[in-house]
């Protein structure tokens, strides 16, 4: 197997053809555009051998995507940013369908101000919706997480769909080595698509999506996406194993990258994951015991991975790439709602807000965000939400508004 | 507190006289509370509303699971299992029944726990209102003479609640009066404001997984939903007079429902329990082959 | 020319299987449930139903279906994208072996007039434009039914809804004229469109079995007088149905790759006689009689059927 040099997006295109899809109903969007414009391509010239449909509106195309799936086609549809809100009613509603497609959301921040560069209050909008996550680092990690996604989304003891998360301009428009899995070692992992619960056919007619009435059966079957989605920790543990004896890359709910003395601990997610793990290797040189969880599950939520990761550490750093306004950042009180019953937990937890919009997060803002958590650590006492946002740029951002608002005081 | 329970099937008024009876409530300085609760169905189904009556703010929302008066505007509901009549009405509760029977006929064809109480609201409506018309009016002034409410906060709250729905004056005023005679000839019993019970609590079950066959919303049983009957949505039945019936199947073509089907011998039959009583069939006929009846609690059985 | 039935030439020729069975949560006299019991008959069982939020959405409701066919319940803004899904998967599946020829399944969206006239309008015209081989079935009751009855693009001029009260500055009701989905349709071009009512049971059976020769989308627009929203007694279903096509208010039509042809021609009653049953329009007769709004009405369907010119 060479790798080659591509973008995440292509990828995640990669991935859907790989998987060998029956379908890709799609709607353009920066920054994911160049994934289906690259389907759109092979399904022409039969190098896959799917149908490819350019629907009105992400709306529709989530709706085309579940039906289609409903019906017994695997599917495979992406989007980003305002395109996933815009679809997000239909989120749930497939969820419940309990149809295994895999929709690769591209981050990019929410309107408004309208923007293009990334963050995560896209994909993390979603999270309730009933969905897998898996948030990708690197090109490679897109292509196989599709291959897994697939394959956990359609195990009987799942049945759920999966959102594959990579960020936009950091992975979508970056080029690095990809090695592309064997298809025949694809067929190996991914066995083809035949549903049992799932597919409308003259000779078993079957109501689905179905109204309820009472709250108790709407209970019932909510409560069962939840089982479902919880079932799919131990799914992903096997088809990690499996996907590590065939391809030889092994991919956890977490990653922890140099953990095993470390006192403090950054948790990121996605592509700038990269960054912390560089920052972390810098602060390692001078001699701090640092070390970084990258969380790639969001749902279902690895509490006893995150647990294990961080019990008996002094401080941990949960750096949000989003922002809930009113409250802080999402990821941490996820993290904070798990350690609670810890007995060894950190004695300190720290909230750090960064990368909005795409913004760069600098060596020294790694630095400062070390020094705190450490400071917070030897203190007992967490601190946050803080910013990540520099002396610097606001400089600049005070030189934008006068630009904006004329010369008044 | 006071808790009463309305049941009604839609269309027939039984939210509005849960208004009635808690705006009356309300002008006589009560603490009042009240709500109705909607399933899926519309006219002709089973609906139920809510009224609370304290002295004191009261801590409690949604449906009442321990009624001490419980309104029916429908005798038939309470062989519908779809309108769960007989829940949480024990020997104390007071059971108020529009039906021509007495309390004591009506208490010997029951199984339903209860000291009962009746009165022909149908019956008082038809002759003094006019056709197939909602009897919100008359429920609330039973229910309010019952609970203990005086008739002219009643009368007042009629008018308020009747307004809301855009009823004409004279309309009103005609409700006012035919209200203001059940008031007074509804049978009284004693409400009893005896201690509740304790709670104990529920044993809480956590489900596991099913796979999604079972476990999502999906239905592979179907067509099932003819097992259902409709009997009881109907105030009034069609009837089928085979002898004035010239076959020409304008009653089938026209049934909403397909609760018309064609014999053999190519004559219509109508099914009963798939039929909701709308009438299109009678509208229909052409040779007066089919007429209206009023439903009974017999009849519907039939 | 007048336009001649072929299949469906004697109301003994409507088949007597029903296809979508009772024991639904619908209203008693619900003409939109006529008009999709009369449209089954024609359709069959190899059908899935793709459903948009509306009355409809209670045909299906757990643990109970009437469909012999299969039922989807989408969105209320999306469900001929649903059909989208679900045909092209069928299309897929089937030239891919997976799945026999003679497990193959129409198609149909059933949505209500609030979903077919605004929120799913983006949906529908990309199902069209995209020649979609369906068929859109629209009960069409001029409001927002199952909230209750509120305005929507399909409400008439004149009519009362919870939403378009009557009001000092709106006297008679809403003063929004219908919006012509139907023109609005053609526009798309699509094989087949027709208008349908339940009082024309061959009219409507006739359409159903003509529009099965087309490939790609098949539009109906059915007249669902409702009982409850248009406050009348559900007994006068079939004669408000009636009056609604003899007044000239609903044309009974159909558009052959957007050749219009006119399937009834009524006498044209005054529409007086079709309002004057509804409670919806009642305060156009008393208290006091708003002559400008049913002169208004009256127009309206003359100025139509003259550009018809029969």
């Amino acid at each position: 197997m060479n790798a080659d040099m591509m973008t995440g997006n292509l990828a995640a295109a990669w991935g859907a053809r790989l998987a060998d899809v029956d379908y890709v109903p799609a709607f353009p969007i920066t920054p994911q555009t160049e994934i289906v414009e690259a389907l759109s391509v092979w399904c022409g010239n039969g190098s896959l051998n799917a149908r490819f449909v350019t629907l009105d509106s992400e709306h529709s195309m989530m709706t085309a995507a579940g039906a289609a799936a409903a019906t017994g086609a695997r599917v495979f549809t992406a989007t980003s940013s305002q395109g996933l809100l815009h679809a997000f009613e239909v989120l749930y509603t497939i969820a419940g369908w309990r149809v295994p497609l895999v929709l690769v959301n591209v981050s990019r921040a929410l309107a408004s101000p309208i923007t293009l560069e990334p963050d995560h209050n896209d994909v993390l909008a979603a999270r309730d919706s009933g969905f897998l996550q898996i948030h990708a680092e690197t090109c490679q990690e897109v292509v196989d997480s599709i291959l897994m996604a697939y394959r956990i989304a359609e195990d009987p003891r799942v049945c759920l769909p999966v959102m594959v998360n990579l960020d936009g301009f950091y992975l979508s428009f970056t080029r690095e080595p990809v090695s592309l899995p064997d298809p025949k070692m694809v067929q190996a992992f991914l066995p083809p698509f035949r549903p049992t619960h799932l597919g409308f056919k003259a000779s078993a007619p079957h109501a689905l999506g179905t109204a309820v009435f009472g709250g108790a059966t709407y209970s019932y079957f909510r409560h069962q996406i939840h089982l479902a989605s919880m079932n799919a920790l131990q799914v992903h543990e096997e088809a990690s194993v499996e996907f590590e004896r065939l391809c030889g890359r092994r991919y956890d709910v977490v990653e922890g990258y140099r953990l095993d003395d470390a006192e403090d601990v950054l948790i990121m997610t996605n592509a700038f994951a990269s960054k912390g793990k560089g920052a972390v290797d810098a602060a390692r040189a001078e001699g701090r015991r640092v070390g970084l969880l990258r969380l790639r599950m969001i749902r279902p939520w690895p509490a006893d991975a995150i647990r294990q990761a961080l019990q008996g550490r002094r401080a941990v750093a949960v750096l949000d790439q989003n922002l809930s306004p009113g409250q802080g950042g999402i990821l941490f009180q996820e993290v904070a709602a798990c350690l609670y019953h810890e007995a060894l937990r950190p004695r300190a937890l720290c909230s750090f807000i960064g990368g909005l919009g795409g913004k760069n997060i600098s060596e020294g803002e790694f630095r400062a965000i070390f020094e705190q958590t450490a400071e917070a650590g030897i203190n007992g006492q967490g601190i946050g939400p803080i910013l990540l946002y520099t002396e610097a740029e606001h400089r600049e951002m005070v030189q934008l508004q006068v630009l904006a608002g004329g010369l008044k005081s | 507190m006071r808790a009463v329970r309305f049941h009604g099937r839609g269309g027939q008024g039984a939210k509005t006289a849960s208004r009635i009876l808690g705006t009356a409530a309300f002008l006589e300085g009560f603490v009042a509370q009240d709500s109705p609760m909607y399933g899926p169905e519309r006219r002709g189904a089973p609906v139920a509303a809510f009224t609370r009556i304290a002295q004191t703010p009261i801590r409690e929302r949604g449906v009442i699971v321990h009624p001490d008066l419980v309104v029916i505007a429908d005798a038939s509901l309470m062989q519908d299992p779809a309108a769960h009549v007989p829940e949480g009405v024990d020997e104390r509760t007071v059971v108020f029944v529009n039906s021509p029977l007495t309390a004591e006929q009506l208490q010997s064809q029951t199984s339903l726990p209860g000291r009962f109480t009746t009165l022909d609201l149908t019956g008082i409506a038809l002759q003094q209102l006019g056709k197939r018309t909602a009897i919100s009016a008359l429920l609330g002034a039973v229910a309010g003479s019952l609970i203990g409410l005086g008739q002219e906060s009643i009368r007042e709250a009629i008018a308020r609640e009747l307004a809301e729905l855009g009823l004409a004056a004279p309309m009103i005023e005609r409700n006012q009066t035919v209200a203001a005679q059940c008031y007074e000839t509804v049978p009284r019993v004693a409400i009893d404001v005896g201690l509740r019970r304790p709670t104990a609590p529920v044993p809480l079950r956590t489900p596991t997984y099913d796979p999604p066959t079972r476990g999502a919303a999906s239905i592979t049983a179907g067509p099932n939903s003819a097992i259902r009957s409709m009997a009881g949505w109907r105030t009034f039945r069609p009837v089928l007079r085979p002898d004035l019936c010239n076959g020409c199947w304008l009653c089938f073509a026209n049934c909403p429902e397909g609760a018309i089907t064609i014999k053999p011998d190519g004559k219509p039959a109508i099914y009963y329990p798939h039929c909701k009583g709308c009438l299109d069939c009678v509208e229909v006929c052409p040779t007066d082959a089919l007429t209206v009846e009023r439903e009974t609690a017999a009849t519907r059985e039939a | 020319m007048t336009w001649q039935r072929e299949t469906f030439k004697k109301i003994k020729q409507i088949p007597r299987e029903e296809h979508v069975l009772p024991g639904t949560a619908l209203c008693a006299g619900c003409g939109g449930l006529e008009a999709l019991r009369l449209a089954a008959k024609v359709l069959g069982d190899d059908v899935v139903y793709v459903n948009a939020a509306g009355c409809f959405t209670m045909l299906a409701a757990y643990p109970f279906t009437p469909f012999k066919g299969s039922w989807l319940y989408t969105t209320m803004g999306s469900a001929p994208a649903g059909a989208q899904g679900v045909r092209d998967a069928l299309d897929v599946l089937i030239a891919k072996g997976r799945l026999s020829k003679e497990e193959d399944l129409k198609v149909v969206v059933l949505g209500g007039d609030g979903s077919t006239y605004d929120m799913a309008l983006s949906s529908t015209s990309g199902a069209i434009t995209r020649k979609l081989d369906f068929y859109y079935f629209c009960y069409d009751n001029e409001a927002y039914g199952n909230t209750g009855m509120q305005l929507s693009p399909a409400t008439p001029y004149g009519a009362r809804t919870t939403t378009s009260p009557c009001s000092l500055q709106h006297p008679s009701g809403t003063t929004q004229e219908k919006k012509d989905i139907f023109e609005i349709w053609r526009a798309h071009k699509p094989p087949y469109i027709a208008t349908v009512a339940p009082r024309y049971p061959l009219d409507l059976e006739e359409k159903f079995a003509r529009a099965s020769k087309f490939t790609g989308p098949k539009l109906f627009l059915a007249l669902s007088a409702c009982p409850t929203g248009w406050l009348y007694d559900p007994g006068e279903t079939p004669e408000v149905a009636k009056l609604a096509v003899e007044t000239g208010l609903w044309p009974l039509k159909e558009a052959i790759n957007g050749v219009i042809t006119h399937t009834y021609i009524p006498k044209r009653k005054p529409v007086e006689e079709y309002l004057k049953l509804q409670g919806r329009f009642r305060h156009l007769f008393e208290p006091t009689r708003q002559d400008e709004a049913i002169r208004h009405i009256q127009a309206r369907v003359d100025d139509y059927w003259k550009q018809v010119n029969v």
